[in-house]
């Protein structure tokens, strides 16, 4: 007599197993594809970035001479120790007098300045100044005794130019304007580029581009390419402090109380039984053809067809009233039903067979009139 | 796998215990392994819906807006079943009930009753019966859905019944039964009795009297035994609704009491329910058997959204029809249907039955017709007025070929065509 409906826990298992098990290796794979791939910085000037001001090519470039790249965002990485190995800092970000000083005191033996603000100029290249002048993208002669810019002969260069202390070897300007610095500050070396952009994968063939980039960024077997963010993020900041107010213990209530109210929606939320469906019947008005009729009249304005379908109801009224034979000529009827009304036949001749309104309210006005006169015949 | 509220409160109270008591890990830890284990062993201890056997008995049919009974018999070979138990419906079976607590100990069998008042006419199938099983502890349970077949049918509500004694005492007084004897009810010879001062001379047997040496009477009756087919259109022109109710479930209406009327006055009535196809067909059903097949054959028609085949139902009513008969026709005045379809093919039924033409008309028209507010209620009266003039060319064209039309509201449907039928009776014209 009844039949069970559904699957029982062993057959929900074996139905339920080949699409638990591809959908599972699916997400595996996904997450395994999503954490090898994941650039660890991303975009201008990035060593991970294969867009067009992205510096991919220069990264793969250095690391073809044997030069290990590291790129990060992060300052921390920046403000390690890191003796015998170069630290360039890209273009952009904004870090505060603390944050270069903390850099500044980090032991690195080279650092690389990509168009530096003020504030990393006071801390890591002191003597260094920006001329508020720009160059106009075009290829230059090194123009200085720098073996790095010699060999790599001319370059295209744009962007900032910068003043040099004395003791400095500015290149690729005018000795007052220049792009290219270098400087030893104590033992580290300091380069000041204002030119970056000589160096993104879109310009990187031209001229010695490529030549000066390796000559400038190879001179250590380590390479950490920190490309500064926008907001300063050491842990004594304000950022993270709120996280660390909360107590402990909350953390844990908070997470029994996520238990808990998901057994409560499990509760809540199963239903007995689905819900029945069930084919319904269509239900139209029978009337609905008549008042759609009445408003496309209204729309086109049909004063005419509308007017004639009254007054042949209303002379259908007045012939049952007033026993006027059908096919009765229209001023038989005008008589008759003036010398019952004792209206003006003329008038009625206008109501009843006139020419079509012209207006609504003409039409309404007719109407009426009508109404009026069928009233009359029903209760003289 | 269900949970109930203990689950939720036990839940609750391992927040509190976190919060007061173990404020780490492993107080989050705890509570959710001692909530998992509760809940399994009760899981696990729960009599299983699945093993659950079920039966149905009772009502197989009902009139629409009656209440039915339906019984489900639940035996149950496995461990006991404490917990909740719904039998789902569709909709518009009209169950009364919440779902029903059910406690069956191993080994035992429990009779539960769902009571159903069908909102729609038709047959209405059960859908599932849903056991969920809590186990002994109160916490989690497991639920199983069962296919329970059983059909209920919703017959057509015959209200028009009420309508059927005062046209059973018209019709009486016709037969014959009564005291009142005049000529004119009927053309079908009775007896010859003895004059009595009152009668109409018209009716004396001058023949008889002859004979006799006395004045002898005649008396006459209205025909018995003549046919009657009741045909409803179930097409799109019954698809309608007028008033609350499409215009196919008025005609059923007046179809049951004209059926009713005529079989108690002698006459076999058969039903033909008809669009593009043949949906419901009784033939010359038994006196006492007429109303029964009649309401099931029209329980499960609906109106179709197509087009009445005229054709079909001339040439089926030919078919069935030798002597000169009543043809009902119950259908919808429109205009371009009928004299589209119907006029051209009608001409053999005419020739040799008497056609009856039933229509059920919309009250929103008079109102719609009446109507005197803004533009809109003018132009709306207009267009009543046209459909109305449209309805009355047809029936006079209708009326011309021989047609009798009865075209009534809803309410009048029923009644006026009872009314027909008996002065077409009185009449002899059958």
């Amino acid at each position: 007599m009844s039949t069970p409906v559904g699957r029982s826990v062993g057959e929900s298992w074996r139905a339920l197993r080949t699409p638990l098990l591809v959908t599972g290796l699916i997400v595996l794979a996904a997450i395994v594809v999503l954490i090898a791939t994941t650039a660890r910085t991303s975009g201008q000037f990035s060593p991970d970035s294969t867009e067009s001001t992205g510096a991919r090519a220069l990264a793969a470039l250095l690391e073809d001479h044997n030069v290990d790249v590291h790129g990060t965002e992060s300052l921390n990485d920046a403000v390690q120790a890191g003796g015998g190995s170069t630290l360039l800092i890209g273009p952009g970000g904004s870090l505060d007098d603390g944050d270069w000083r903390r850099i500044a005191d980090a032991q690195w033996s080279h650092v690389i300045l990509m168009r530096p603000g003020s504030r990393a100029l006071d801390a890591l290249a002191p003597g260094v100044r920006p001329t508020g002048n720009s160059l106009a993208v075009r290829s230059r002669e090194p123009g200085c005794e720098l073996p790095a810019a010699v060999k790599a002969g001319t370059v295209t260069v744009n962007g900032p130019t910068y003043s040099a202390p004395e003791g400095a070897t500015t290149c690729y300007g005018d000795g007052i304007n220049n792009t290219v610095i270098r400087l030893q500050v104590g033992d580290r070396l300091v380069d000041v580029i204002g030119t970056p952009s000589s160096f993104i994968n879109d310009r990187l063939a031209e001229d010695g581009n490529a030549a000066l980039a390796l000559n400038l960024l190879g001179t250590h077997q380590d390479l950490t390419w920190y490309l500064p963010q926008w907001e300063s993020d050491y842990p004594d900041s304000d950022g993270e402090s709120s996280a660390q107010l909360i107590p402990p213990d909350v953390r844990y209530i908070a997470w029994a109380l996520a238990f808990a109210v998901l057994v409560v929606a499990i509760w809540r939320g199963r239903r007995l039984g689905p819900v029945v469906a069930e084919r319904l019947p269509v239900i139209v008005h029978a009337a609905e053809t008549t008042e759609g009729r009445a408003r496309l009249y209204r729309r086109s304005r049909a004063r005419d067809r509308a007017a004639s379908a009254l007054r042949e109801s209303a002379l259908g009224q007045l012939h049952e009233a007033h026993g006027i034979p059908r096919r009765a000529d229209p001023s038989a009827v005008v008589a008759t039903v003036a010398a019952r009304t004792g209206r003006d036949p003329a008038m009625l001749y206008e109501l009843l067979y006139g020419l079509p309104p012209l207006t609504d309210a003409a039409l309404m006005s007719l109407s009426q009139e009508l109404d009026v006169l069928t009233q009359e015949v029903r209760h003289p | 796998m269900v949970l109930t509220g203990r689950a939720g409160i036990l839940a609750a109270a391992g927040v509190v215990f976190v919060a007061l008591v173990m404020p780490s890990w492993a107080g989050v830890g705890v509570v959710v392994a001692a909530v998992l284990v509760v809940c399994l062993v009760d899981i696990l201890l729960a009599g299983s819906p699945r093993r659950l056997q079920f039966s149905r008995e009772g009502d197989n049919a009902v009139r629409l807006g009656e209440q039915a009974a339906v019984n489900l018999l639940i035996t149950n070979p496995g461990r006991r079943v404490r917990g909740l138990l719904r039998d789902a419906w569709p909709p518009s079976a009209g169950v009364l009930d919440p779902p029903h607590k059910l406690d069956l100990p191993s080994g035992e069998r429990r009779r539960l009753t769902t009571h159903l008042v069908p909102t729609r006419r038709g047959d209405r199938h059960a859908y599932r019966v849903t056991v969920r099983s809590i186990g002994p502890l109160g916490f989690a349970g497991r639920q199983g859905s069962h296919q329970v077949a059983w059909t209920l049918r919703a017959l057509p509500p015959f209200k028009s019944r009420k309508h059927l004694p005062s046209r059973l005492a018209r019709l009486r007084e016709l037969d014959g039964r009564t005291a009142l004897l005049v000529r004119g009810q009927g053309t079908e010879f009775d007896s010859l009795r003895d004059y009595v001062p009152g009668d109409d001379v018209r009716s004396i047997d001058w023949r008889a009297t002859a004979r006799r040496g006395n004045v002898v009477l005649r008396t006459w009756r209205p025909e018995r035994d003549r046919q009657v087919v009741i045909v409803i259109d179930s097409g799109r022109l019954s698809a309608g609704r007028v008033g609350d109710a499409p215009r196919l479930d008025h005609a059923m209406d007046a179809a049951l009491l004209l059926a009713a009327l005529a079989t108690r006055a002698g006459d076999r009535v058969s039903l033909l329910a008809c669009d593009s196809a043949v949906r419901a067909d009784v033939r010359r059903p038994a006196p006492e058997d007429v109303l029964p097949s009649f309401v099931n054959a029209l329980a499960n028609v609906e109106a179709e959204l197509v087009q009445t085949d005229f054709r079909i139902v001339v040439s089926q009513v030919l078919e069935r029809l030798g002597q000169r008969s009543l043809v009902v026709l119950l259908t919808g005045l429109d205009p371009a249907v009928i004299e589209e379809s119907l006029l051209p093919v009608i001409g053999p039924l005419l020739r040799r039955h008497v056609v009856l033409l039933a229509s059920v008309a919309d009250p929103r028209l008079t109102e719609l017709e009446a109507a005197r507010g803004d533009l809109l209620d003018v132009y709306g009266a207009a267009s009543a007025a046209r459909t109305r003039l449209d309805r009355d060319r047809l029936t006079a064209t209708l009326t011309r070929a021989g047609v009798t039309v009865v075209d009534e509201p809803p309410e009048h449907i029923a009644p006026a065509l009872a009314d027909t039928y008996l002065s077409l009776k009185k009449a002899g014209r059958l």
